[in-house]
C-alpha cells in the first residue's frame, strides 16, 4: 500500500504536467486558428518545402542508381525523418524558439511566478502549424518509401518503427530545448544559437557515410542528429553495417532529454530579469 | 545627384546596423556553411562514384557552381525581407508614407546596403570551403568574370524585386514567415541553387525556363563557368534584365493597391 501510494505520488505530478501542458498549448492553438489565412499559408509552405526537397533527391537519382550504396527511398526516408521530427518540434514545442525573446525582453519573469515548471511553460508557449504540414508530408514520403522497398515486415519491426520515430522526435525536441537554454547566457532578441545548432541537421538529411570522420563525430556524438534520421533508417531497412546502432536510438533519446533539462536548469539558475 | 543622397545614407545606415548585429550575422553565416559543406560532400560522393562527367559538369566545375550558388544566396539575406514585412505588419509603414521618399527606393537602399559586407564574408567562407575540397574551376576567360559580375548584379535586382513583392503580402496576411519559407523552397529548386537545371527532366526544365528564378543562380553561375555560347549568354542576360524590371514594376503596382487598402495597427 505504501509503495503504491509512493508510486502514485510520483506519477500524479507528471500527469498534471502533461494535462497543464496541453491546456496551455490549447490556448495557443486557438490564438493561431483565429487567423485562418495564416494557418493555411503556413501549412502549405511546409508542404512546398518538402516537395522541393523530394524533387531534389529524385532528380539526383534519375542520374545515378545509388549514393554510396544507399538507394533513393532510403535517402528519402532520412530526409523525411528530419522533417517529421522538425514538424513535431514546431507543432507541439514551438515555444523553445521563443525563449530567447522572452529572456531578452524580460517576459520570462511571468513563467517564474506561475506554479508550473518553466520547462513545460516554455514548451507550450507557441504552436507552429507549419509542423502539421511537415508531419503529414514527411509521413507520406516514409510510407511511400517503405512500400517501394522490399522489407520483411514483422510485428516486431513495425513496433520498432514506431519506437524509433518517437525517439527521433524526442531527440530533436531535446536538441531544441538544450540549445534554446543558451538564451540564459547569450542575450539576443531571436534564437541565434538554436538556429545555428538546427542547421547542423542539414548533415543528417543524407547518409553519414558520405562524410569525413570529423563530420560524422559531430552529428553522432556531439549533437546526435544522426540518430534522428540515419540510424533509424538503417535499422528499418535492415542495412547490416549500421542497423545495430539504430537500436541505441531510444537510449540516445533519454540521454538527450537528460542533458537538455540539465542545461535548462543550470541556465535558469543564472537568470536575472532584464530589468523592466 | 542630390535626389539620391538620402537613399545612399539609408543604405549606409543599413550596413551599419548589420555591423551592430554582427554576432548574429556571423552565426547565421556559419550556419549556412553546414548546408554548403553537406552539399559538397553529397556531390563529391556522386561525382567520384560515377566514371564520367554528369550533366556536362566535371567535379571542379560543379564545385565552382555550388560556390557561386552559395555566394549569390548569401546576398540580401532574410533580414531585409523580415524587416520589410515587419514594418508593414506592425504599422511602421505609416511613418514611411509621411516621408518625402519613394517607398520602394528606400527599401531597395536598405536591402542593398549590407550587400558588400555579405559578399565579402561569403567570399571568405567560400574560399575556405573551396580550399578544403581541393580548389574550384576558375573562369576560362577574364571576360566571363566581367559578364558574371554583371549577371550577378541583375540576379540581386531580381531577388530584390521578388522579395519586395513577397513582403507586400504582409498587408493581407500575418503569416509572413510561412510565405518566406515557401518562397525560399521554390526559389532553391527553380533557380538551380540545389542542382544545375540541366539535370532536370524536360518537363521540370520547361517550368524553370518560364519562371524568374533561373536568373537568380543558374544564369550567373553558367556565365561564370562559360557554359553558354555568346548569343545564348546575351539572351539569358536580357531575360534577367526583363525579369528584374518586371518584378520591380510589379512591386510598385502591388504597393499602390496595398496602400489604398491599408489599415494601420493601433492607428
Amino acid at each position: 500500500m505504501a509503495a503504491r501510494l509512493a508510486l502514485a505520488a510520483r506519477i500524479r505530478p507528471i500527469q498534471r504536467l502533461v494535462y497543464l501542458y496541453f491546456r496551455c498549448l490549447g490556448q495557443q492553438m486557438k490564438a493561431i486558428l483565429a487567423y485562418e489565412a495564416d494557418f493555411v499559408v503556413m501549412l502549405f509552405s511546409a508542404v512546398i518545402v518538402q516537395i522541393a526537397g523530394f524533387l531534389f533527391i529524385w532528380t539526383i537519382f534519375q542520374r545515378i542508381p545509388t549514393i554510396n550504396g544507399w538507394t533513393m527511398w532510403q535517402v528519402v526516408m532520412m530526409y523525411a525523418l528530419i522533417f517529421v521530427t522538425e514538424g513535431v518540434g514546431s507543432l507541439f514545442f514551438e515555444g523553445t524558439w521563443r525563449l530567447s525573446n522572452l529572456v531578452y525582453t524580460g517576459q520570462f519573469d511571468q513563467m517564474l511566478v506561475r506554479p508550473l515548471s518553466p520547462i513545460v511553460q516554455v514548451l507550450a508557449n507557441a504552436v507552429g502549424f507549419n509542423g502539421l504540414g511537415n508531419i503529414v508530408t514527411g509521413l507520406v514520403l516514409i510510407v511511400i518509401g517503405i512500400l517501394n522497398t522490399p522489407v520483411h515486415w514483422t510485428p516486431g519491426r513495425l513496433l520498432m518503427l514506431v519506437i524509433l520515430v518517437a525517439s527521433a522526435a524526442t531527440i530533436r525536441v531535446a536538441i531544441n530545448l538544450g540549445s534554446a537554454a543558451s538564451a540564459f547566457w547569450i542575450k539576443a532578441p531571436w534564437s541565434m544559437v538554436p538556429m545555428f545548432v538546427h542547421q547542423l541537421g542539414e548533415f543528417a538529411k543524407y547518409p553519414i557515410t558520405i562524410y569525413s570522420v570529423a563530420v560524422q563525430a559531430l552529428i553522432v556524438i556531439a549533437v546526435p542528429f544522426a540518430f534522428v534520421s540515419f540510424f533509424p533508417t538503417a535499422f528499418i531497412f535492415g542495412v547490416e553495417a549500421w542497423s545495430i546502432q539504430g537500436l541505441l536510438t531510444p537510449l540516445v533519446a533519454i540521454y538527450s532529454v537528460v542533458i537538455a533539462v540539465w542545461l535548462f536548469r543550470v541556465g535558469l539558475r543564472r537568470y536575472e530579469s532584464s530589468g523592466h | 545627384m542630390g535626389r539620391y543622397r538620402k537613399y545612399v545614407s539609408i543604405a549606409r545606415t543599413s550596413l551599419e546596423i548589420t555591423f551592430v548585429y554582427r554576432a548574429g550575422f556571423v552565426l547565421n553565416m556559419l550556419g549556412t556553411i553546414f548546408y554548403v559543406v553537406a552539399m559538397f560532400y553529397l556531390w563529391q560522393t556522386i561525382f567520384l562514384g560515377s566514371s564520367n562527367a554528369l550533366g556536362g559538369f566535371t567535379w571542379p566545375e560543379m564545385k565552382a557552381y555550388l560556390l557561386v550558388s552559395f555566394l549569390l544566396n548569401s546576398l540580401m539575406t532574410w533580414f531585409a525581407e523580415w524587416n520589410m514585412s515587419m514594418d508593414i505588419k506592425e504599422g511602421r509603414v505609416a511613418t514611411d508614407l509621411a516621408r518625402p521618399m519613394d517607398f520602394q527606393a528606400s527599401r531597395m537602399a536598405t536591402a542593398f546596403g549590407p550587400v558588400p559586407f555579405e559578399f565579402f564574408s561569403a567570399l571568405v567562407v567560400g574560399a575556405i570551403v573551396a580550399t578544403v575540397f581541393g580548389g574550384i574551376a576558375l573562369p576560362a576567360d577574364p571576360l566571363h568574370l566581367v559578364v558574371f559580375l554583371f549577371s550577378a548584379f541583375l540576379a540581386t535586382l531580381i531577388k530584390f524585386g521578388l522579395v519586395y513583392c513577397v513582403s507586400m503580402t504582409a498587408f493581407w496576411t500575418t503569416g509572413i514567415d510561412g510565405i518566406m519559407v515557401g518562397r525560399v523552397a521554390i526559389q532553391n529548386i527553380f533557380s538551380g541553387a540545389l542542382i544545375p537545371l540541366v539535370f532536370f527532366p524536360d518537363w521540370l526544365r520547361a517550368i524553370a525556363a518560364v519562371l524568374p528564378f533561373q536568373g537568380m543562380i543558374s544564369t550567373p553561375a553558367l556565365t561564370y563557368l562559360g557554359k553558354m555560347d555568346g548569343p545564348t549568354t546575351a539572351l539569358m542576360i536580357c531575360v534577367q534584365a526583363v525579369w528584374a524590371v518586371g518584378l520591380i514594376l510589379l512591386g510598385r503596382l502591388v504597393w499602390r493597391g496595398a496602400v489604398r487598402a491599408v489599415t494601420i495597427n493601433g492607428g
